[in-house]
């Protein structure tokens, strides 16, 4: 990421303050290889697959007007084009040493015990990267079985293989990363292929071996085993163990990653740091301040404002910290704001605004649970404006606490800065005209703002160069989208193993018996929630988790609106769960930050939105206050 | 002992859920307890080709599956559902219990059993201003699952201006006006709250949507060989039962809808007549195109035959 020029109207302001160098957030110890050929190629395919991403939707808007049907095919092949960004992503991630851990204990050790802990660590990691590729395999030959295609070029088939290319990509750099010896690396990739074959061999059924491997696992992620291993580990651990074929994780993630709404994340990404490595930050900045600088606060308030705003018509939590969190944090930072507050304050904020029309996990909800969807919105309209306005004012408080400056009020300062910002502050004014305008879905309305990104990047600032402009922020695109779909990827397989051997109904059965007051099935309903949220993606939650706990709530005499907003109010507060919340990850890739830094940052937040959630939870006429009677 | 994983859209206590757990209830009794029906209910497993991948790796053995779903697999399924083909319950029933040994046949080819038929409704049109004419349909933005290009692609050459979406997409998009119009039947227009946006039904049979249960061959013959023929039985009584259960709580679905804003209008004969010509002009582009030509002759054959075979016992009444 490069640093703007500086205005001269400003103090120094660098979007990367406070950002430590990439390494710090990197899991392997192998140096980068930025000018290697396949280096440049991999980048070069990722920027093209974004592209390509940005511009089939727009052609499907203007096709579909234009010669009634669009492009055919259009839709699946973003889906699928997510799909081969996140695997490709993904290597590229484990490439520049990108891949999230909890902790790096190894590195606490002195040589030679620093040396072998992290051979181990990456032996581990490195074997489930190969059974993960394997499980890709079992469905890549399942489905050449089928022959169908995704367009009529394009086998399935061909499109799933990216799925076992991509880990064992990744099992090769987590060798190639793990030492510089070359013996080292052979004991490693040695050692792996034997951790390969126990966990395939029969022998994981027995419970003796089966609690091995998880022993060893457990210590492989303490150690500073990627994050991705140690859920993509479990899952195939305990699928092993119930001797269920390991391609059901690769059929799992196939079917998550290419659900309809999900290329919203990379495309909102890619708009997200074009924005960013152009510099509306710096104008956004300048407006904001001469806006609301002179309030107590102000600055912190219109972060939490414009999070809330941007996640309620993306829908996705994770989103708003991509897109907006390199604009924002520097404009916190710059106000004088202390670095870990405005992290958290990013961080949380990242999550406000699910509840508010027209958010689509509301919708969703709505159409599982079998409630109109304007009802839903009603219900979620106060509570929404109850956790907005808390940690509005929590942000405000913690700015005068940590005696922020404030800018005197000038009309001229603030007519100035809206004329210059004027492009970008039209930026949600499109994405809104486009889906409330019947014109683009959510997806194609992520188009809109990657076009519209570019458009006033390149030829109306003109800052930037157009190939820079791309290049730059395909780049940074793609290490996060990769790293994050990776996270996605082996969580749904976990997600998929707790469907599969009937947890969340199991749950169930033990609360219906053992819990007789509403009052503790609301809270143990809470804690529940917080934990699915924490583990799954918003849309597997409402589509798996609503069946079972709707009619439970029936019979304790919840009215099914208030569960619903209380079910998406908890889910929204899962995102900032740690050890696991999507949230946490994002932010710590997008301000490349430690993770344990990120998760301490949020913890007053997470308070005080867990006291908001406790509200809405015990008192129900928050929600039902506005419904029709 | 054997579990069965079964997985299926129906959600959990609905009615065609509950007819699959009596027949999983029937299959424990049969086997002595020796086979086990577990259910996926609500679609957590994925949509119906997530279902059938699912089967392919081997996480689960069975689905209970849409027609739609089945022509994934194999597109002689669209035979069973060619618009205009079938006038009324009995007649196509005639037509499925026939044409279905040879659907069974290709399913057996491609490695799976089919353990009994069910039925999903009528399919009808669904809109926000009222639609009665093939050209007032035709006019309309029309929702389209966007997984089958070539189905998409024949609906804009028969006039028609489809928009092709996911289904996650097709709430919202009525909401912002990004269509106005999608065809369902009464059951999922109500189950999914559709109709609250689209309150205009065409009173038309457009199309009939089947069901099958369906289970991995593998899977199935694992199973113990004498346990197999009751299992089949138990299997198929709960189809028939499920038959009869759907088509009552299709009318139910109706009056409720009704009851809630739904307006239903009436299309005349000569109107209907008009819907008809519409779909057989197209039938060339239809078979060898979107279904083999042997299934849409087949059950165009079956359907006639049942036709005459009425018409005779008329004149014979007379
Ligand atoms: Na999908
Ligand atoms: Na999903």
């Amino acid at each position: 990421m490069e640093a703007p020029p500086e205005s001269p109207s400003l103090p120094p302001v660098d979007p990367a303050a406070g950002v430590p160098p990439r390494g710090e957030a990197r899991s392997g110890a192998g140096e980068p290889l930025p000018d290697s050929l396949a280096a440049r190629v991999e980048n070069a395919v990722s920027i093209a697959l974004l592209v390509g991403m940005a511009v089939l939707p727009l052609l499907e808007i203007v096709g579909r007007r234009v010669w009634r049907t669009g492009i055919p095919g259009s839709n699946a092949l973003v889906q699928h084009a997510t799909l081969w960004l996140g695997c490709l992503g993904g290597a590229i991630a484990a490439r520049d040493g990108q891949l999230l851990s909890i902790g790096r204990l190894a590195d606490r050790f002195p040589e030679p015990y620093r040396r072998i802990l992290s051979a181990f660590t990456a032996a581990v990691s490195t074997a489930i990267s190969l059974l993960l590729a394997w499980s890709g395999f079992q469905l890549v030959r399942a489905e050449w079985a089928d022959r169908h295609y995704v367009v009529p070029i394009l086998p399935l088939w061909v499109a799933e293989a990216v799925i076992p290319a991509g880990f064992l990509l990744i099992a090769w750099r987590l060798v190639r990363s793990s030492s510089r010896d070359g013996w080292t690396r052979a004991a490693v990739a040695a050692a792996a292929v034997a951790g390969v074959a126990f966990v395939g061999s029969g022998v994981i059924l027995g419970t003796v071996p089966f609690a091995a491997a998880l022993v060893t696992l457990l210590l492989a992620v303490i150690l500073g085993a990627p994050l991705f291993a140690a859920l993509g580990g479990l899952a195939v651990l305990l699928f092993r163990h119930a001797d269920v074929p390991l391609a059901s994780i690769s059929a799992e993630i196939y079917r998550i990653v290419t659900s309809p709404t999900l290329p919203t994340i990379p495309l909102f990404g890619f708009a997200g740091y074009v924005l960013t490595v152009g510099n509306v930050s710096r104008r956004l900045v300048r407006f904001f301040r001469a806006f609301v600088g002179w309030m107590p606060g102000g600055i912190a308030v219109v972060t939490v404002l414009v999070c809330t705003f941007f996640t309620t018509f993306t829908g996705a939590s994770g989103v708003t910290i991509v897109a907006l969190g390199g604009i924002l944090l520097p404009a916190l930072l710059v106000e004088r704001y202390p670095e870990r507050f405005s992290l958290g304050l990013l961080t949380s904020s990242g999550s406000l605004g699910l509840l508010f029309p027209p958010c689509l996990p509301v919708i969703l909800y709505g159409v599982v649970a079998g409630i109109a969807v304007d009802k839903m919105f009603l219900g979620g309209l106060l509570p929404g404006i109850l956790l907005t306005a808390i940690m509005s004012a929590w942000a405000a408080w913690g700015g005068v606490r940590a005696g922020a400056r404030r800018t005197p009020f000038s009309v001229g300062e603030l007519g100035a800065a809206a004329r210059e910002a004027k492009w970008d502050l039209l930026l949600p004014v499109i994405v809104l005209v486009g889906i409330f305008g019947g014109i683009a879905t959510t997806v194609e309305a992520a188009a809109m703002t990657v076009l519209y990104a570019v458009c006033v990047e390149a030829f109306v600032h003109r800052d930037t160069g157009l190939r820079k402009l791309l290049r730059e922020a395909g780049t940074e695109t793609s290490r996060l989208v990769g790293g994050f779909l990776l996270l996605l990827a082996a969580a749904t397989g976990l997600t998929g193993y707790m469907v599969d051997a009937g947890v969340p109904q199991a749950i169930f059965e033990w609360v219906r018996q053992t819990i007789d007051s509403r009052f503790t099935f609301l809270l143990v309903l809470n804690v529940f929630l917080l934990v699915v949220g924490a583990f799954m993606h918003i849309f597997s939650a409402i589509v798996i988790v609503v069946p079972i706990i709707a009619p439970l709530a029936a019979a304790f005499d919840v009215h099914p609106v208030h569960l619903g907003i209380i079910f998406l109010a908890n889910l929204e507060l899962g995102f900032l769960m740690p050890p696991v919340g999507m949230n946490l990850f994002m932010s710590a890739y997008r301000f490349g930050k430690p993770f344990g830094e990120v998760c301490r940052s949020i913890v007053p937040f997470l308070l005080i939105l867990l006291a908001g959630v406790l509200v809405i939870t015990y008192v129900p006429a928050l929600t039902t206050a506005l419904l029709p009677k | 002992q054997t579990v069965v994983k079964m997985a299926t859209l129906a959600p959990e206590g609905s009615s065609w859920y509950r007819v699959l757990q009596e027949m999983g209830e029937e299959w424990r009794k049969a086997s002595g307890g020796a086979v086990v029906l577990r259910i996926y209910p609500g679609g957590v497993a994925g949509d119906e080709d997530a279902m059938i991948r699912k089967m392919r790796v081997g996480q689960i053995q069975a689905a209970a599956i849409t027609g739609i779903g089945l022509a994934y697999l194999d597109r002689s399924f669209y035979a069973l559902h060619i618009p205009m083909m079938y006038a009324s319950d009995e007649e196509f029933d005639y037509v499925r219990d026939r044409y279905a040994p040879v659907l069974e046949k290709h399913m057996a080819e491609k490695g799976f059993v089919v353990l009994n038929w069910g039925d999903a409704g009528w399919v009808h049109f669904f809109s926000k201003m009222p639609v009665v004419t093939p050209a007032e349909a035709k006019a309309l933005k029309l929702f389209m699952w966007s997984g089958d290009t070539t189905l998409v692609q024949l609906y804009k050459e028969t006039g028609f201006h489809p928009v092709p979406l996911s289904t996650a997409d097709l709430l919202p998009s009525l909401q912002t006006g990004m269509v106005n119009g999608f065809s369902s039947t009464p059951l999922a227009s109500l189950a999914f709250q559709w109709f609250g946006l689209a309150p205009n039904m065409a009173d038309l049979r457009y199309a009939p949507l089947t069901g099958a249960t369906v289970i991995e061959k593998k899977a199935w013959e694992k199973i113990p060989a004498e346990l197999r023929p009751k299992l089949l039985e138990a299997s198929r009584a709960a189809g028939k039962k499920l038959r009869v259960e759907i088509r009552r709580l299709n009318q139910e679905a109706l009056a409720v809808m009704v009851k809630n804003g739904l307006k239903v209008h009436d299309v005349p004969p000569e109107v209907q007549a008009q819907w008809r010509k519409m779909v057989e002009d197209i039938h060339p582009r239809v078979r060898g195109n979107i279904m083999p030509a042997e299934a849409f002759d087949a059950v165009k054959g079956y359907r006639d035959e049942y036709r005459a075979a009425q018409s005779t016992r008329k004149d014979e009444a007379r």
